[in-house]
Order: C-alpha cells, then structure tokens, then sequence
C-alpha cells in the first residue's frame, strides 16, 4: 500500500469553519504543509476565505492577504513584486481562488499575470461553481449539472481551463485530486521549485454544491480520475502534456451517481457526456503523443 | 530637457514622473491610459536609463494594477501608481479596498471626463466621484506642484497609512510644460525616509489581513478611518511646512491667493486655479477686493481652515469644473456642508464653470464675480458660461 | 518627523489562530479506533491473529511475527505447509482478485524461526498444578505447549517411539518435511515437558491412575481405528489400511503388493497414500464418490496428484471384488453423489447401468478413522462416536479432558492445534479460575465493504515454487517450494489487515480539521513503498474532541476498516459540562 508522505508541519490549523468532510480544507492542509513557512497566501473570495480567514483568528500559519475576487493573480503578482523588491526573492506567494475567481471574474488578471509569467503559484480550488454563495453555475460547471442557476442542468459544457492556460505558454500547469494527497503534494513541491507562472487546478467535489455524502468527497475525487472526467495532468512550457493516470477504467456513471447534480439525468444525456469526456481523453492523448518528453 | 536658472521644462506629467523617481517607490503597476501615460512612459524610461530602480508591473488594467498595488504595499513596500477617467472608475472597488486595507499606496490621477460620452477633456468628475472610498486627495495646479506633491503624497500616506490620490488635470496641467525646479535626490531622502510599515505580511508574524470579520470589528474599521482622517488635515500642512523647509515651496490644505479683506473669494481646485489668479490680478487692480481660496487638500475637506478664511466675507464663488448630476457641482456641495452652523456665513454661490473642459478664461471670472458678487445665493449650482 | 506623525494603523489583522474555534461542537458522531476480527481470524481453528503477524512480516518485523503466531499455534512451519487453510477461504481480499497466500507466509516465518533458532520467551513462573496429556500428537502438542507456556507442569505420555501423531504417521514427507516436523516438536519439548515415550493407557485403571497423580488430565489419543467398507474383506493380503500403510511408510517400509494400487477414498489421507504409492513407483487410481470439484481433499493437492500421474476415477463406488489371475477385479458403478447439510453427510443413488471394473495389485481403503469409545465405557460418555465433552473440552468426568479426532470430526491438523489451545485454556481456568479468563469473541468479523480498496492495486497472489515434476516422483522431499524473501514482502503487502490497524496515517492525513494526533511516531517503518526521507509514522492516535467535526472521513479511507462511527454529543472536552 501507497503510504501518503508529505510531512504535516502545522502550517494548517484545527479550528477553521469548513464544512464536515470538506475536502478544499483538505487540499488545503496538503498545499500549505507542502509549500512551507517561506511562503504568504492570497485569498480571493471563496470558501478557500472563509475557511482561511475568520478574523482575528487565522487558519493559516503563513500571512494571507485576502483580496477581491477578481485579483487573486494581481494581488499575487504584487506581494511577489514587493517582497523581490524587499530582497526576499525566495519566498513562495501562493495564490488560492476558486473556479469563480479563476475561470470567470479572475480570467483577466490570471491571463495577465500568466503572461507576464509572475513568479507566483496559483491553485485553483475547482468546485465547479459558485457555491460559498449557495451553488450558482461558473464557467467550470460541467454540462448537465444542475445548479441554483441551472435547474434543468447546464446546456454547456464546462470551460477548459488547462488549454486556455497551455496557451500562455507557462512553465507548469496541473491538474491534481484530494483523491490522491501523494499526487497533490509532489505536484505543490515541484511546481514551488520552479520560477515563473505555475497554475495547480484542484477538483473539490463540494459536499452540498454536488450532493455528495459527508465522507464521500474523496472517494467522489478519484471517481472523477478514474473515470477521466478530470485527468490527472501536468503540461510543461504550454507544449509539453504527461497524464499522470493513464488508464480510464470506470465509466462515468459511477462517478455521476455519487452526486445529486445529475441525478436528473436520462441514459442519453449519460451517453452524451460520457461522449465528451471519451473524446476529451482522446485529445489529451494526443496532446501527450506530440510532446517531446520533456519536463521540468 | 531643457534646464535653466529657473529648472527643467517639463510637462506635468513628466515632473509627476520625477517626483516618482525622487520618491524611491519599490512597485509600480502601471496601465495605460490617455492622458495619464506620459507619467508611465516617463518612469520606464528613467528605468531604464538606469535612473531609478522599482519593480515594474504592467498589468492588463488599472484594475489588476491597484490589486497589484495594495498587496505589494501590504508587504510593505513602497508603491505608486497612475491612471485617468475610466482607469480610476475601474479601480474604484479597490480604491475602497486599498483604504481599507489602510496601504499608504500614492496614486496620481490625470482628471477626465468620465464616458459616456466619450471625451478626453479635463474634469474632475472621475476624482471627485471618489471622495467616499477613503483616500486622501490632493489637487495640484502645475507640473511644479505635481512633483512637490507627488513626494509629499508618500509622507503623507505613510504617516497616516491612508492612501493618497494626487489629481491634476488633463492636458492643462498634464501636458503643459513648464520650467520646473527638480530637487536633489538628497533632499528627498532626508524628507522621507525609507518606509517602515507597522502592520504588514511578515512571514516572520504570519499575522493576515482582509479576512472576514463580524460588524463590530467592521465598525471599529471605519471609526478608526475616521480618527485617522481627523488628523490629516494638520498633516499636510505640517509636510507641506517641512518640504518648504527643504526647498522652499510651501504647501497647506488651502491656498490663500490675495486674500486679504476681501469681500469675494473664488473656491476653486486644480488648473483653474491659474485663471482664477489671472481674474483676481485684473480685478485687484480696479480694486475689487476678491481673493483666491485653493482648495489643495479635497479629502478630508479641512472645513475648519475653510470657515476661518471665510469669515468676513460676503460671497464665496465657487467653481466646479465637475458636475454630479441630480446634485451639482461637488465642491459647492462640500462647502455649504462645511458652514453649516457658521455665524455670518457668507453668500455661496456654486458655478458649474470648465465642465467637460471647455475653456474658463479670467473675463469670465471676472464677469461672473460682477454677476453673483451682489446676489442673493441659490441653494443649486449654476451653469455658467 | 515622519516617526512621530505616524498614526497607529489599522489593526486589523489576525492575532491568533483558528485553534481558539472549537469545531468539535458540532459533531453528531465520532471516529473510534477499534479492533475488529478478521475474517481470516474468524476461520482459523487456532484463532490466530493473522493480520497482526502479516503486518509485522511487511514491516519486516519476523520474530515478533513469529511470536504473535506462537501465541496461538506452535507448528507456523508445519501449519504453513499442510493447514488446509480456511482463513484464505474467508480471505476479504478474494473479493477484489486473489486471497492472500496465508499459509506461504506462515511458513515462511515458521521456517526463519527454525533456520533462525529464535527462542521463545522464558516461563515467567512454574506452578505446582500438573497436568498429565495423553496423546503426542496436534492437539496433545499443542495443550501440553500452552500449558507449559502458562507454568503448568506438564507430562505426555505417548505410545509410540515418536511425537507428531498423525503429522508424523499420516502426513508424507513430500508435503512435510521430517526435520521441520521434529525441530517444531522438539521446541515444545525444550520448554520441560515431563515425556513419556511408548508408554500406553492399557485400560480405565491407568487412565484413573493418571486422574489421581495429576490435578488434571488431557486425553488427546486421536481416531486409531480405521473405517471399514462393509463389501471389502480386510483380511485379504491384497487389502492394505491406509492408515498403517502411511505409518509405515513415515518410517521407509514399503508395504505394497504388486504394481497396480487402487486407493478408495476422496479425502487427503487417500491423495497422500495414492501419491507415495506413485513415488514407489506404481501405477494408482483413485476411486471416490465424489465428484472431482467436490472432493474433501484440498484443490492443490487434488492437482498435484494428477501432475503427478495419480488417475482418479471420481463419481463412482465399488460394489465387490473378484480375485483374477491377474490380479484383483474391482466391480465398481457410477453414483450421484449429493452432500448433506453437516460435513461427512452425503447421500448417493447408484446409476445402474454404469458399471465398470478396475483392475489392482493392492486395494488401499482411505475413507476415514473412528475413535475406540469403548476402552472408556463406563467411565467417559460418548456421544456418535466420539468423547462427549462440554464447551470447555471437559469429558464427563470431571478434570479430564478431551480433544483432537478422539471428540471432534473436524479432523485436520490445525484443528486439533487449535482444540488443544482450547482446552489449555479450559484446564488452566479449571486448575486457576482467577488467572485464566476464556476468551469471547462476539464482533463480527470485517467484511470488504469496510475495507477502501482504493489503497490496494490489484496484484496476484505470490506463487510457491513447486519441485520439478520429473524430479517429484524420485523421492519423498517436499514439493511446494517456500515464497523468496522478496515474494513474502509483496504477499503480505497484498493483507487488508482487515480490522488491525497498521499505522499507515491514512486517518491521520485525509482529516480536515487536523483533528487526530499521532500518540507516538516510529522511525522504524520496513514497509516496501516508505520513502526514505517521509514523515514519522504514528504508532497509536487519538481523535482530538475539540475540533473533530465527525464527518467521517477517516472512516471511509481506512484500509483496513479499524475505525467506526459512534454517535457523539459533539461536546468537545472543554465543554464538558455541555448536556
């Protein structure tokens, strides 16, 4: 048995408001532990700010600053940029934002900071919605899933957020699980150990927002993996894709029936996104076929 | 460049960038916009001429800029910013953010008309539109003062960890160009220091800020703003002292210009200062008895330094080159609420004069001051030609 | 000055941690630690602690594994070769590809214990009590070992030359080994048993002499008698008792006529005559009832024997002999052959028209022993066959007691093993009733549901080698070859360790409240995928109650279903007076 060894030095602490089962706080408490103390956080509005923050009590050991919701990669390239300035070039700025905050409202100036590859590591914590507010549809929500705006199931399907990114050419992209605390953490260490722009996307499967059983997130997570509903990835320069998971061996029905937000759905629409994740697979492996290999 | 005797031609714009490089800031996000960038090209230019030294962003909008900008401050380095008209409007969330955040960030600001319409012209609309998000605000009237003030911004905010937004005008100010005295780089760092912020991300406290809090602590945020904001308007005057100290040009909240017995005062803030002086010259010579009131310092509004240079007079003009409809002219509002209650209050009269930067030349002062100087003030401001 | 005109900032920054915030109220259940039988534990006849010691082999801790195996068998290395190993039939792992090879690893640390000559631990005190155990075999071992083990004097008393019993007499040396079997024997004698060799209870006086000179007594004298096919005569020089064939065999005496050899029987001791008939180099058949998949004997030794050469001539009885020129005709008929309810019951329609004859040299009945109940008439009850006893191995005369295939048709080795330790226990709680506290296992055992399979790839079951077969049928070595070390590893890496915790912090990691202590860390860690340079492992946790928020979670990713939910008030310990 895989044992899970990254080393918990306190940096998250007992006590934060996240829901029973939340598996972000988990994420959390994985990121930071693996990031450090030479490190400061910036929190976009998110339940990643309610769950840090809580004033005047901190859930985190490192200073966080908390920002508005469109920032969180601004805010970051700025704390970056004041302490270079300082002469504290080596600390870690981590920027954690929601799929709200990174797809949507947060695109601009994640584009931005992307592009001016800022030496920042943003971790996107991808719940797939809004649901610190109740459980809107973002960008990130996937078709079919129902949503406090989406009753009858999104008609679009979910933004590819890994691709938009690719094309800014960064030095690292990742797509990590809180099924895999192992997966997540390696990808934390590498990606701190590499200058310029890193982007980490983390799926949170949100125990009210999706529907899922308090102890069932973790397990929801790797159904996600398995079934290659979200792959676990790394792209190198923008260029360069390795899939950390290479088989794709559960349908995604199991994965589906874990969660209320598609019990609604009939054998075709299941058909239909099972189609579109066949055929997201494909062009990953294709992307993996043409890269040369090459890794950070 | 050109130097003289009497110091460099320079546009505004340029001299706010001298200011700037003088001031030693440590970040600078900066996006451009018209009639703001002069100020941007100028301090990357002196970048890289090797002049000056400060972490460069630029960003994809005035809005990533000050994000940029509050939480490199909140590390506690030294930062500045630019923008204009729609880039202020578009920061205007984190303008509230950064005050509240209390990051002594200095921000200069180019006045334009806001959209729509479209326009490019001088008016302080996009400023003065943000008098409640808890900066402080200067208004400075020529290149020489935007340098001046651009270094006093930072000793201002720093002291009173409030951000400061210096204005000036479009074009009238921004890109006239004028001989101005740049002090020795000596002198500025003896006026101010390198910044030591109390309360900042230190990895060393791991203290945080922003998080959510409950009303009360909310509460005593703003009431803490407001015990801070009580004391800056002393504050400008006590480094406008010290600057003038260093080099000679004074600076106050106000500006008295041939003040002495008069009968009318004309209240005016920015370029339109320079016609105003213009007027009261001419009217001073045929012996009207009008001064000039600058207001330098709009935010907090020094109200009590305003009621003691008006007693004793029986008309105030006030000039707004801004208009806030439904309402007027916005510094008409602020002064007729700063007398409140004030014995003998003069006539106030508020002219929407320059709205949309269309020219206000002295004849019109004058005539306008023979217009109103005997009438009976209405509560509304007037447009004025 | 600036300094002085400096305004006090904002203070709105946090001053202290999250920990202040006691999330432990709004808990409705809460994760405890338990341990829960496996099922593995739960088929054993020895009640072994099966997942502890395959834990410890994969932490590379050996004798302690061997110790946790002593507690309750003291033949690892002969159980590991010959158990017919119902723990791998309840084995939970069988459910996501292959049971765990139990008996491979049994014998792999029963064999380092051996190769080792590790010791067990000194007998802390000696007591006055002594017991007298009739009977050196499994059971008769196994009780005077646990006796022993206690500080009871114990004496054996045995009739033949040798100890072992039916792992001796029965048992080939193909499939045990003769110096393992004396090596482990010989341990338990080390321990000071009083031994008496060839010394037989002639009669119910001798029996009742022992009952008087010791303060109890342990009759462990198996089932001797063999059982007899009424449509055979057993006086005929071509008929041989299996039973005394193997016997003599254990000592090299070839017993057999001729070359052709029929065994009658399905179970193993007709497979392990029909096979060392085969290594004498004759031609065997086996004829039994039953049909092929439902033979009493073990698969592997089913497969082996045709390996071997062994024909089996299965679904069938023989219903007269006739004796030929050419040897003995055997006239035998099909049969539809259906099990009963209770092991040993079945039920049989001939197939009339299905006859057939086999031809042989020598005719090996091996369909079963029985017990001589009537040397004890009158003085212990018996009841079908075999000594009556109560729950606590006790026979109706009070301080005797039996056990092994003398009271029970559960007759396999470790069966017998797992009686004697039983009626160790019984005889020490009879002779100490304070010290000696019977065991009760009520839970149920874990079952695969609570087992997060996530954490174990699938992975075959590590293959023992097996001796060539050219060169099987020289001799009497053993054929199943013990797992590498290498293969050991990976074997007992693939164990759930259903129910026992192995300490491998899932708990620990996936809570997000940081909500469970590790008591103590271990530097030592021998497991295979432990990166050098990894964190501490817990050896022991807590749950701390002021902030667990009891959603579970360590619940659902414990490999080994060692944690379950209670319900709880939710009151963190600061609160106690919460109600």
């Amino acid at each position: 048995m895989e044992l899970i060894d990254y080393q918990d030095d306190g940096h998250f602490f007992s006590g934060h408001v996240a829901c029973a089962g939340c598996v972000e706080a988990l994420a959390l408490r994985v990121i930071l532990n693996t990031v450090g103390s030479d490190a400061m956080a910036v929190v976009a509005p998110s339940c990643s700010a309610v769950i840090c923050g809580g004033y005047p009590a901190s859930a985190l050991k490192i200073p966080v600053f908390h920002t508005t919701l469109e920032s969180a990669a601004a805010s970051a390239s700025g704390v970056k940029r004041g302490l270079v300035a300082q002469g504290k070039t080596e600390t870690t700025v981590v920027a954690l934002a929601g799929d709200g905050g990174t797809y949507d409202i947060g695109l601009q100036a994640l584009s931005s900071a992307a592009e001016r590859n800022e030496d920042i590591l943003y971790i996107c914590f991808d719940n797939e919605g809004y649901m610190n507010t109740g459980g809107q549809k973002s960008s990130s929500t996937p078709k079919s899933a129902v949503t406090g705006s989406t009753p009858a199931g999104k008609e679009t399907s979910k933004k590819n957020m890994v691709e938009i990114l690719a094309a800014h050419r960064i030095p690292y992209i990742a797509t990590t699980s809180p099924g895999d605390l192992n997966d997540m953490a390696a990808k934390v260490e590498k990606a701190k150990a590499i200058r310029g722009t890193k982007v980490i996307i983390v799926l949170i499967p949100c125990l009210a927002g999706w529907g899922v059983v308090d102890d069932g997130a973790v397990k929801t997570a790797r159904l996600a993996v398995d079934s290659g509903v979200f792959p676990l990835l790394e792209v190198f320069g923008g260029h360069d894709y390795v899939l950390n998971k290479t088989t794709k061996n559960q349908p995604i029905n199991d994965y589906l029936k874990q969660q209320k937000r598609y019990r609604h759905m009939s054998v075709e629409q299941i058909a239909s996104l099972q189609a579109e994740v066949d055929e997201q697979w494909q062009r990953i492996q294709k992307r993996v076929e043409v890269s040369s290999g090459f890794e950070a | 460049m050109t130097t003289n005797n009497d110091g460099t031609l320079l546009s505004g714009n340029h001299a706010v960038a001298w200011g700037v490089k003088l001031a030693r800031p440590d970040v600078a996000p900066l996006y451009p916009i018209t009639p703001q960038t002069p100020i941007l090209e100028k301090i990357i230019e002196l970048q890289d001429k090797g002049l000056m030294t400060v972490e460069l962003l630029t960003p994809e909008s005035e809005h990533s800029a000050m994000a940029a900008a509050i939480a490199a401050s909140l590390t506690g380095a030294r930062v500045f910013s630019a923008t204009s008209s729609q880039g202020l409007l578009l920061m205007h969330e984190l303008l509230h953010y950064a005050a509240g955040a209390r990051a002594p960030i200095v921000l200069f600001n180019v006045n334009r008309t806001p959209a729509s319409p479209w326009g490019f012209w001088p008016d302080q609309l996009d400023s003065l539109a943000q008098r409640d998000t808890g900066w402080i605000q200067l208004y400075s009237e020529t290149p020489q003062e935007s340098l001046d003030t651009t270094i006093m911004a930072f000793a201002i905010a720093e002291a009173a960890n409030i951000p400061v937004m210096v204005n000036h005008d479009a074009f009238y100010v921004s890109h006239a160009v004028e001989a101005v005295r740049i002090p020795d780089q000596q002198w500025v760092d003896q006026f101010l220091p390198p910044l030591q912020l109390e309360h900042k991300l230190d990895t060393q406290t791991g203290r945080s800020f922003g998080a959510p809090i409950d009303q009360a602590a909310w509460n005593r945020s703003r009431r803490e703003m407001c015990d801070a904001m009580t004391k800056v308007e002393s504050l400008v005057s006590q480094t406008g002292q010290r600057w003038g100290a260093l080099c000679g040009r004074n600076y106050g909240p106000l500006e008295h210009y041939r003040t002495a017995q008069a009968d009318v005062l004309i209240v005016t803030m920015g370029s339109m200062c320079g016609t105003v002086r213009e007027a009261v010259d001419e009217m001073r010579q045929q012996g009207q008895s009008v001064g000039l009131i600058k207001v330098r310092l709009f935010r907090p509004l020094p109200g009590a330094a305003l009621r003691e240079a008006l007693v004793g007079v029986s008309t105030v003009l006030v000039l707004d080159r801004n208009y806030s409809p439904g309402m007027g002219g916005i510094l008409h509002q602020e002064l007729k609420s700063a007398l409140f209650g004030m014995e003998k209050a003069p006539q106030i009269h508020g002219l929407l004069a320059g709205v949309g930067g269309v020219n206000v030349a002295a004849e019109h002062i004058q005539r306008w001051v023979s217009q109103y100087a005997q009438a009976e003030a209405c509560v509304d401001s007037i447009w004025v030609e | 000055m600036v300094a002085t005109d400096k305004q006090q900032a904002s203070p709105l920054w946090t001053t202290t941690t999250s920990e202040v915030r006691l999330t432990g109220t709004w808990r409705e259940a809460k994760p405890d630690y338990h341990v829960a039988p496996s099922p593995c534990h739960g088929a054993c006849p020895v009640q072994g602690d099966i997942a502890s010691w395959i834990q410890q082999v994969s932490r590379s801790e050996y004798y302690g594994a061997w110790l946790t195996l002593m507690e309750n068998n003291p033949f690892p290395a002969i159980a590991g070769r010959i158990c017919h190993h119902p723990c791998e039939t309840a084995c939970n792992r069988q459910q996501l590809d292959e049971t765990v090879g139990i008996c491979s690893l049994e014998r792999f640390v029963g064999d380092m214990a051996l190769t080792q000559s590790w010791a067990l631990p000194a007998i802390k005190q000696d007591d006055d009590c002594s017991v007298a155990i009739v009977g050196g075999g499994p059971a008769g071992l196994s009780c005077a070992y646990q006796l022993r083990r206690r500080g009871f004097k114990v004496a054996l008393y045995e009739e033949r030359d040798q100890l072992g019993g039916l792992m001796r007499y029965g048992i080939p040396s193909y499939r045990l080994d003769r110096a393992i079997l004396d090596a482990e024997i010989e341990r338990i004698i080390d321990l000071g048993i009083d031994l008496h060799l060839e010394v037989e209870l002639q009669d119910q006086a001798a029996l009742k002499r022992l009952h008087k000179e010791y303060d109890a007594v342990y009759l462990a004298t198996g089932a001797s008698q063999s059982k007899n096919l009424p449509m055979l005569d057993y006086q005929q020089p071509w008929v041989l008792d299996s039973a005394a064939f193997l016997a003599a065999m254990s000592h090299g005496q070839n017993m057999l006529l001729g070359e052709r050899i029929l065994v009658i029987g399905g179970g193993s001791a007709a497979i392990d005559t029909a096979r060392s008939a085969r290594r004498l180099g004759k031609a065997v058949t086996i004829l039994a009832l039953e049909p092929e998949h439902l033979l009493p004997a073990q698969t592997i030794e089913v497969t082996e024997a045709l390996e071997e050469g062994v024909e089996f001539v299965c679904g069938a009885m023989m219903q007269s002999t006739q004796v030929k020129d050419k040897g003995v005709q055997l006239h035998c008929v099909k049969v539809d052959f259906s099990a009963g309810a209770e092991r040993g019951e079945f039920a049989i329609d001939v197939l009339t028209g299905s006859e057939f004859n086999l031809v042989a040299d020598t005719v090996i009945p091996a369909i079963g022993q029985q017990v001589d109940m009537d040397r004890w008439a009158g003085l212990l009850a018996a009841d079908q066959g075999l000594a009556q006893t109560d729950q606590g191995w006790q026979t109706s005369c009070r301080g005797i007691f039996a056990g092994g295939d003398m009271a029970s048709m559960d007759r396999f080795v470790t069966h017998a093993v797992g009686m004697g330790k039983q009626a160790a226990q019984a005889i020490s709680h009879y002779l100490r009733p304070h010290t000696e506290v019977a065991q009760v296992k009520t839970e149920k055992p874990v079952g695969f549901e609570a087992i997060n399979s996530y954490y174990y790839p699938i992975s075959k079951r590590q293959k023992q080698k097996q001796t060539e077969l050219e060169t099987r049928l020289d001799g009497f070595s053993e054929v199943q070859q013990a797992l590498s070390d290498h293969g050991a590893m990976i074997e007992a890496g693939r164990c759930f360790s259903c129910g026992t915790c192995t300490y491998c912090d899932n708990c620990f990691y996936h809570c997000p409240d940081m909500a469970i202590t590790k008591l103590a860390t271990s530097e030592i860690d021998g497991s295979p995928n432990r990166a050098q340079s990894g964190p501490s492992r817990g050896i022991g946790y807590s749950i701390k109650s002021d902030y667990c928020k009891g959603c579970g979670l360590c619940v659902a990713e414990c490999p080994t279903g060692s944690i379950i939910m209670r319900e709880d008030s939710g009151c963190s310990t600061k609160q106690e007076s919460c109600s």
